[in-house]
């Protein structure tokens, strides 16, 4: 190795040829060469890009000025060029910014924010003004005028590709129609060969952005589509970062930067959804993280050998035989209170006892004093010193009566006791040796002396100690052992220590926190995605649903699902899959994308669709619609076409489209069985006339009218007229299963009805007579509307509240 | 229903049918639904009658009802087939079951067309419980089964071509005296016989009148062909009820024989409606019993799963739950064998006649 790198530095050295070549590149660069990566790899695709990336910036903008968006995209063939015209009434961009929105990439509003736009990154717009300059030659032409100006900005510049900054090529101002707007024309190489994909994603931005009038006139085709409500999408708040949604770099860029000096405060001032217990049980979590945990042991009892006070007693030295034995006593009496007890603990009492014998001898117990009790007792609790002097096994011994019951109560009752005991003999030995005298551990250095332990005794007594038990007796340890009262590191010392900041993440992770707050989402509502479905396409049925926020790491997200079938839908290629990230349409990419996956992995036919072989896109004449809201939308790459297969994100796009699809399987459910009904009605109602003829000539009777029959058989609702002289009776009889709710409204000519029924009401209009009657009738019952009129009456009834099919009038 | 067909004369059995048709149109009239409700024709729906001492149908009915498409066009087929026979009976013509089957596809009407001979013969024998007309009295007969009489016998036969008078063993060939669609056209003149046997199978009643068992035993040889024609089974009845002839049955040893004389004697789940006009209770079983097979030791096969399927579903069946056939059943069961009529040539083929028959019939008290 060495003589190869000697001969490498000899002759000039490559190292330096190297370097000459090496030079940074700017970011347009960059892009010029991965065009692709930005969604401008073809000709077709280019010019889809670019509206779409214009007209998503129109509609944010739009939006964000609580305008309703008013947007015009025109594509005109321009000699070898197509030239793209968007235009919206938006707010409009002030002079100065107009050149680095449009001419500088990553130029953005939204980069930095947690909310739920559509564009982020700020490439978009500036790209198509790269893209465009690149195949044409020809700068990109803005007009804007802000609400009020007086005049509109005009200018005509370019990207510079090695600085990244806007070239300015004309700046002037000029008159232009609209009263606020922004309006920009690009001359870009470019085909129409994706023009079905250029009008899906027109049509499809209207169905999501139901408050937006959008019209495209291009060469072949003009698509308008109205607005279908004026609400406009609630205003959305920008949001902190959930403790939940951060990796390790952000947390300590945001560490060095906050202005916080603990980390409660950092937590609760940086973070959504961290108030003072939040930020406690973080900091809690972080202690057992940080420091560890102090084991805590059962204290000997007076009886026993290790005997605390007569340690204590020794421990102090000139304090007077009473105070002495006073507080030794004052001590052990805490001690038996307690059942187990950790350094801090033991600490805490012997301080305590101190205070209270200081005030009550007048005796002053110093530092020192209480150091050396502390360490007497502790050193007796845990067995380190012994009643006679030096360490011995029977410290051991307390430890280990300890741990064995520990580890037999934590184990399953199939190990035996020698097993159990060795174990315990050994972890014993461990907290003995331990150098930390507190017998403060963090939960993998437990794990650690629980795994020596285990394996030595597998080792040694031939015995079996598996991962199950050993987490068991991990757990029951850490259970025991008591959490440090330490203040935690300040911010500027985690910020410093790449370990610390990493147990704080771990500690923000593990601990519970609220879901972050959604008013940073702005869900199209299921309302009005059945609005914006129905605007689109003419359907039978319509459905649509909006599922409760939800969290992906630490961006909240809601996904919605809309359903259409039947009608003038085509079946041919199947159902259509709409997708949709923050109310823009996807049009690439259809077979990557999570939504997609979702849709092919239901089992349609359960919502009575057609799908063969169980699996794929269902076949039916149906359009399935996904949007997914989210202040950071998962997409699988920067082209932003494909939502990524993020297992959160699909359970709720799936269990979005299942809520939809539940009311289309109601729907088919009711319109098959409604079918049945018309089918078996047809059926019947050829055979039992025939049935009834055949039967008259058989019988040489009288023909048969078999209308009350076949309302019968058929479980009908069957209204019936009965007329004696001036008198009339309009019978309801409830065939069916159910009750019935009956609007019934006979029209009466040539003679005012007077009513008998109290609840009917009369109305006249232009010599007609409107009886009108509202009847619940049950199942099985019959009503009656009994009213007079002379006898010249003429009568037209006609009945609602009950399906065609399960009526039959005969009046 | 009266088992002297006699009175029944065609102008009832069309007004039967007129009536029928007269309650499906006042159920019409009156706004009802129009049903039709008949006996439920399984074999969980027959019981024994203590005074006629045959099996009928029990309380159980089920409803054919316009409320079903199915059912309705049941109804509909039914009317029509109402309308058909009271045509025929008018015109004083007659048609097969089949011939019903075939004609029903020229009516106009595709839904109240047969879809199987089953389905219309199924119809006639529901038209036939609930008018309570004998299918024979509509004029509807089945396919001639062939089956026939051998014996010392003299009958006058009352053909449409006029009045025969026949003696079933001098004035027929070898294959005997056929017996006609119906048979209560026939009147018994004379007669030498000393009981009747219904042989099963086409090759045992030629073995039979070969040997000239007929004429030795004075027997009247009744071929059943299989399970018997309706026609088959009255004149059984008439033999033993107006001759006083012991009646006998002559099976193979398996399933299946034993309700051939199930059909005989007890009347057949069909048919359970005409059991007091077709069925002969007095009928006594000879064999092969399953007891036979052991004592003869005759040749045998192995039950199939059919066979010990069907003796199962016979130790169910209401008809057979006697002791003696239980124990025969049983002990069928038991052996897992069963043996035909023409296992007995193992012995020779004069055994049958001189061996076996006349030592069954005397153990019966037959002879």
């Amino acid at each position: 190795m060495t003589s190869y790198q000697s001969q490498l530095g000899e002759g000039e050295g490559i190292a330096q040829e190297l370097a000459e070549s090496q030079r940074s590149i700017s970011i347009a660069e960059f892009f010029e060469k991965n065009k692709h990566m930005l969604g401008f790899d073809s000709e077709a695709r280019a010019l889809v890009t670019a509206v779409k990336e214009a007209v998503d910036n129109s509609l944010d903008a739009c939006e964000e000025a609580g305008i309703l968006p008013d947007i015009y995209v025109e594509i005109q063939e321009a000699g070898d060029y197509y030239r793209l015209i968007v235009e919206d009434n938006g707010p409009g961009i002030t002079k100065e910014q107009i050149p680095k929105v449009f001419g500088k990439l990553l130029y953005g509003s939204r980069f930095h924010v947690r909310e739920q736009n559509r564009g982020q990154q700020g490439i978009g717009i500036s790209a198509a003004v790269l893209y465009s300059q690149l195949t044409s030659g020809k700068p990109a032409k803005i007009t804007s005028r802000t609400k009020g100006g007086v005049e509109a900005e005009y200018f005509e510049l370019i990207v510079d590709t090695d600085t990244n900054e806007p070239e300015i090529d004309v700046e002037e101002t000029t008159t232009w129609d609209r009263p606020h707007g922004t309006r920009i024309e690009l001359e870009m190489e470019g085909n129409m060969r994706a023009r079905g994909q250029l009008h899906d994603y027109v049509r499809q931005t209207a169905v999501v952005n139901p408050h937006a009038r959008i019209e495209l006139r291009e060469p072949d085709a003009h698509i308008k589509s109205e607005r279908a409500t004026d609400q406009l999408p609630e205003e959305t708040e920008e949001i902190r970062p959930h403790p939940h949604g951060v990796e390790l770099g952000t947390l300590i860029k945001m560490l060095e930067a906050t202005d916080s000096y603990s980390v409660s405060g950092f937590l609760q001032g940086e973070f959504t959804r961290v108030g003072a217990t939040t930020a406690e049980n973080v900091i809690d979590n972080f202690r057992d993280r940080h420091f560890g945990r102090e084991m805590a042991w059962r204290p000997p009892k007076a009886h026993e050998d290790a005997d605390v006070e007569a340690a204590l007693t020794d421990a102090v030295a000139n304090k007077g035989a009473d105070a002495t034995a006073a507080f030794a006593r004052r001590v052990a009496d805490a001690l038996d209170d307690s059942e187990r007890v950790a350094h801090h603990e033991f600490v805490a009492i012997v301080d305590d006892a101190a205070d209270d014998i200081e005030a009550e001898y007048d005796r002053s117990f110093g530092s020192t004093v209480r150091d050396n009790a502390v360490a007497a007792g502790w050193g007796r609790i845990t067995g380190r010193d012994s009643a006679d002097g030096g360490a011995d096994d029977e410290g051991v011994d307390r430890l280990r009566s300890d741990l064995y019951a520990l580890a037999d109560e934590a184990t399953s009752t199939r190990k035996d006791d020698a097993t159990i005991d060795g174990l315990a003999d050994r972890l014993a030995a461990k907290f003995d040796g331990a150098d930390d005298e507190r017998h403060r551990f963090t939960r993998e250095h437990l794990r650690e002396f629980v795994r020596r332990s285990a394996e030595a005794t597998e080792e040694y007594d031939d015995a079996t100690f598996g991962e199950t038990a050993r987490e068991n007796v991990l757990e029951a340890l850490w259970e025991v052992a008591v959490r440090v009262p330490d203040d935690p590191p300040k911010v500027r010392t985690i910020a410093a220590e790449r370990d610390t900041a990493s147990d704080l993440l771990e500690a923000m992770r593990e601990t519970d926190i609220i879901a972050p707050p959604t008013d940073c989402l702005a869900p199209i509502t299921a309302d009005l995605i059945e609005e914006g479905l129905r605007k689109e396409f003419d359907a039978d049925f319509y459905a649509a649903s909006t599922r409760d926020a939800s969290v992906h790491g630490g961006d909240p997200f809601i996904v919605e699902a809309g359903l259409a079938y039947g009608g003038e839908l085509e079946s041919e290629s199947g159902a259509d899959v709409l997708r949709f990230a923050n109310r823009v349409p996807l049009v690439y990419q259809r077979g990557a994308c999570a939504t997609t996956d979702v849709v092919k992995q239901i089992n349609w036919r359960n919502y009575n669709l057609d799908q063969p072989g169980g699996s794929g896109i269902p076949t039916d004449a149906a359009v399935v619609m996904v949007h997914v809201a989210s202040t950071n939308v998962p997409f699988t790459s920067e082209s932003k076409d494909a939502v990524a297969n993020v297992p959160e994100l699909e359970s709720e796009i799936e269990l979005a489209i299942r809520e939809a699809a539940r009311e289309l399987k109601s729907y088919l459910k009711k319109r098959r069985s409604m079918q049945q009904r018309r089918e078996k009605q047809d059926k019947l109602a050829t055979i039992l006339p025939e049935m009834a003829e055949k039967l008259s000539e058989v019988t040489g009777r009288d023909r048969l009218n078999i209308d009350d029959s076949l309302a019968r058989i058929m479980n009908n609702v069957l209204v019936e007229r009965e007329r004696d002289g001036e008198s009339v009776r309009l019978v309801v009889e409830n065939n069916a299963d159910t009750a019935a709710e009956i609007e019934l409204t006979d029209i009466v000519s040539g003679g005012e009805p007077t009513l008998e029924n109290g609840d009917a009401s009369v109305v006249e209009m232009d010599g007609e007579w409107f009886v009108k009657w509202s009847v619940s009738v049950a199942s099985g019952d019959e009503a009656t509307l009994e009213y007079g009129v002379d006898g010249e009456a003429s009568f037209e009834v006609s009945v609602d509240g009950v399906e065609d099919e399960k009526l039959t009038v005969d009046a | 229903m009266s088992t002297d067909s006699d009175t029944t004369t065609d102008a009832d059995a069309r007004q039967q049918l007129i009536d029928l048709a007269a309650e499906f149109y006042d159920q019409f009239a009156e706004g009802d639904v129009p049903r039709m409700q008949i006996p439920t024709r399984t074999k969980s729906n027959i019981e024994y009658d203590e005074d006629k001492h045959v099996w009928v149908y029990g309380d159980r009915t089920s409803t054919r009802s316009a409320k079903t498409v199915s059912g309705a066009q049941k109804l509909l087929k039914a009317t029509y087939t109402i309308d058909f026979l009271a045509e025929q009976l008018d015109q004083d013509r007659s048609s097969t079951l089949r011939e019903l089957y075939y004609l029903s596809e020229s009516w106009d009407l595709d839904e109240a067309q047969f879809s199987s001979q089953d389905e219309s013969n199924s119809l006639i024998e529901d038209l036939e419980i609930v008018s309570a007309v004998k299918r024979e009295d509509f004029h509807m007969r089945p396919e001639e089964s062939g089956a026939t009489i051998m014996g010392p016998l003299e009958i006058r036969e009352q053909t449409r071509r006029g009045e025969r008078e026949i003696h079933c063993q001098e004035d027929v060939g070898e294959g005997g005296y056929q017996i006609p669609n119906n048979p209560d056209t026939i009147e018994f003149l004379a007669n030498d016989a000393e009981f009747v046997l219904c042989v099963e199978t086409g090759g045992m009643r030629d073995r039979l009148v070969e040997n000239g068992f007929d004429e030795e035993y004075d027997a009247i040889v009744v071929h059943l062909k299989g399970q018997p024609a309706r026609a088959t089974r009255r004149i059984t009845k008439r033999l033993h009820d107006g001759l006083d002839l012991p009646v006998t049955v002559f099976t193979d040893g398996d399933p299946w024989s034993y309700r051939i004389y199930g059909s005989v004697a007890y009347g057949s789940i069909k048919s359970a409606h005409l059991s007091e006009y077709l069925a002969t209770p007095q009928a006594q079983y000879i064999g092969i019993q399953p007891e036979d097979i052991v004592e003869y030791d005759l040749p045998t096969d192995p039950l199939g799963d059919s066979d010990v399927n069907a003796l199962e579903s016979e130790l169910d069946d209401p008809r057979f739950q006697t002791d003696y056939w239980e124990e025969q059943i049983e002990l069928q069961l038991d052996i897992g064998k069963k043996s035909e009529q023409q296992s007995l040539a193992s012995y020779g083929l004069d055994f049958v006649t001189e061996t076996y028959l006349p030592e069954r019939l005397d153990e019966m008290g037959v002879l």
